[in-house]
């Protein structure tokens, strides 16, 4: 053969190898995409879940809560539902360090319950987004665009109460 | 919930994974929750006769002091695939799935919404740093990590590049709690016994540390008795003993679980004296759930079971002489081993497997979420959950080169 037909099939089979890998990395991006939506619903379920039983608390225990604890209270699951400017995660904050702050007799099972439930789901959802970012940084695929102009997923982050042990290290906060 | 639980280790071989995976599927169906096992056997007729699937035999392969276990190809594959297919699964549950096992191929194959749980704990892995970049195609379909100790997280987060939350291992507390003793030992009597369980040839286990303390234990406490049990050479054990120590320690050889539990049960004060080395500490707990206040090495795995020396007496790891005095102490007030037991009572709730189960039922929910649909394999044609909008590249390819290695 021809130089040049060398060059061709080196060229050739340079491309297919490239054309699997962008398919390949297409289906990834795809997945982890869903993942990403996933997770952030369940975490964005689990967020609503924690404001409406502290809002409950709020009503219902009015009395024990006392005027001031209840006005913080009311005023923190409302900026939560309506964060200002958007900032969900400084809302979402000042909610845990409210719900924190509860006194052990008004903060039943399913508060502890709910608020676990937010660190498994923020949990997953930064884990979804850290695998996103770490596949679109790769080189080739910044280079050939392949995320097209999908946003960065963004990480989500707010002080759940939760240090690294879940699991048997509750009992601690409880 | 259906509930499918891979185990990539051979079921009728012992092994720490095994009997995780046991204990977690009779609690979860305990709890009203239908639970299908795939594992690899020795023997397909060692398995349980329902809700066992075989997955074929596993090559072991001696990796990292241990085996690991290696299955890998269409055949198994063909397998996994109609497990999928025939579970029905809500969740899929897969154990240690980055060694090329049964587990890394139904990560591989399913379709749907997967949990992993990583048990090894070496803080440093050549295989798996190398390792780590290959599987990670498959292992990022992974939606919830578990990691059963700080330790397994540790590797987890440092060579595959993901967070995991911490479940550890359970117990089922009232199997230690409520039972018979040993015959002849009876908690609280006039000749107070320690007890000592693990492979008493091994250093790092510190038996000879136990030993140096008993010296003064049994000058000070007549009658005082060492109860050891596990495997090792009785022989050279009995040349470290000497004539002093000879007539008060007693060797038990490897005992069963059932006898284990007895033997957990008649010790008035139980040690583990290691010396390095311990990822998790399970048997702490075991002894704890029985009943017997604990004494332990300062690691830093006995410490976070024990919520530094609340829950059990912490002594600076490879100090006979601070062992002896801690243990001389306990020994002559029953009334601070009485509260060393309460307390060992408390944390080993914590552990048992009533509630792990809830917390590992709370990451399927989150994993899961009602109507999210089931699980499926690969080659089937799955109900399209995937987001509708698909990038052009893959509407403008041929469907063989769509599917490609990853689909």
């Amino acid at each position: 053969m021809a130089p040049t037909s060398w060059t061709l099939l080196v060229a050739g089979v340079l491309l297919v190898l490239l054309l699997v890998w962008v398919t390949f990395t297409l289906t990834r991006l795809r997945r982890l995409e869903s993942r990403v939506t996933r997770a952030w619903d369940v975490l964005d379920v689990a967020l609503a879940r924690r404001a409406d039983l502290l809002a409950a608390v709020g009503r219902e225990r009015s009395a024990e809560l006392g005027p001031d604890r209840g006005a913080a209270l009311t005023g923190a699951v409302e900026v939560s539902r309506r964060p200002p400017g958007g900032d969900r995660e400084a809302a979402e904050n000042a909610l845990g360090r409210v719900l924190r702050e509860l006194p052990g007799s008004l903060r039943g099972p399913e508060l502890d319950d709910a608020g676990w439930r937010v660190g498994l789901a923020r949990r997953f959802y930064n884990d979804a987004v850290r695998d996103t970012r770490a596949l679109r940084r790769r080189p080739l695929a910044r280079v050939l665009r392949l995320p097209g102009r999908r946003p960065l997923p963004r990480f989500f982050d707010i002080d759940d109460g939760l240090d690294a042990v879940v699991g048997a290290g509750r009992s601690e906060g409880r | 919930m259906r509930i499918g639980l891979v185990c990539p280790y051979q079921w009728d071989v012992p092994g720490g994974v095994q009997y995780h995976v046991r204990d977690l599927a009779d609690t979860l169906r305990g709890l009203g929750h239908h639970v299908e096992i795939l594992t690899p056997a020795l023997h397909e007729e060692n398995l349980p006769a329902e809700h066992v699937t075989w997955a074929g035999r596993a090559n072991a392969v001696p990796y990292n002091g241990s085996m690991a276990s290696w299955q890998f190809g269409p055949v198994s594959a063909t397998r996994v695939r109609r497990w999928l297919r025939d579970g029905h699964f809500d969740v899929v549950h897969v154990h240690e799935p980055a060694p090329p096992s049964v587990s890394l191929l139904v990560c591989m194959l399913a379709r749907g919404p997967i949990v992993a749980t990583f048990h090894a704990a070496a803080i440093r892995s050549l295989f798996l740093s190398a390792w780590g970049p290959v599987v990670r195609p498959w292992l990022e379909r992974i939606a919830g990590r578990i990691a059963v100790s700080d330790f397994a997280r540790r590797l987890q987060v440092e060579h595959l590049g993901g967070d995991a939350v911490v479940i550890p291992n359970g117990v089922h507390v009232h199997a230690f709690a409520e039972g018979p003793v040993l015959p002849g030992y009876q908690r609280g009597s006039s000749t107070p016994t320690v007890g000592f369980l693990g492979r008493y040839d091994e250093p790092r286990k510190g038996l000879p540390v136990l030993l140096e303390a008993m010296r003064t234990v049994v000058r000070e406490c007549p009658g005082a008795r060492l109860l050891v049990a596990g495997r090792g050479d009785p022989d050279e054990l009995r040349a470290l003993l000497g004539p002093d120590l000879e007539p008060a320690v007693t060797l038990l050889g490897e005992l069963s679980e059932p006898d284990k539990a007895a033997f957990l049960r008649s010790v008035d004060v139980y040690c583990a004296p290691n010396l390095m080395g311990e990822s998790f500490g399970i048997v702490l707990v075991e002894a704890m759930a029985a009943g017997a206040p604990v004494v332990a090495a300062d690691l830093d795995a006995f410490a976070r079971v024990l919520e530094d020396g609340d829950a059990g007496v912490l002594v600076r790891r490879g100090d006979a002489s601070a062992l002896a005095r801690v243990l001389v102490d306990l020994l002559a007030s029953p009334a601070r081993r009485a509260e060393l037991t309460a307390a060992g009572h408390r944390r080993a709730a914590d552990f048992d497997w009533a509630t792990l189960a809830q917390q590992v039922l709370a990451v399927y929910e989150t994993v899961a979420p009602p109507g999210g649909g089931e699980v499926t394999a690969a080659d089937d044609d799955p109900p399209d959950v995937e987001p509708a909008e698909t990038p052009a590249a893959d509407r403008f390819l041929p469907r063989w080169l769509r599917r490609g290695p990853g689909a």
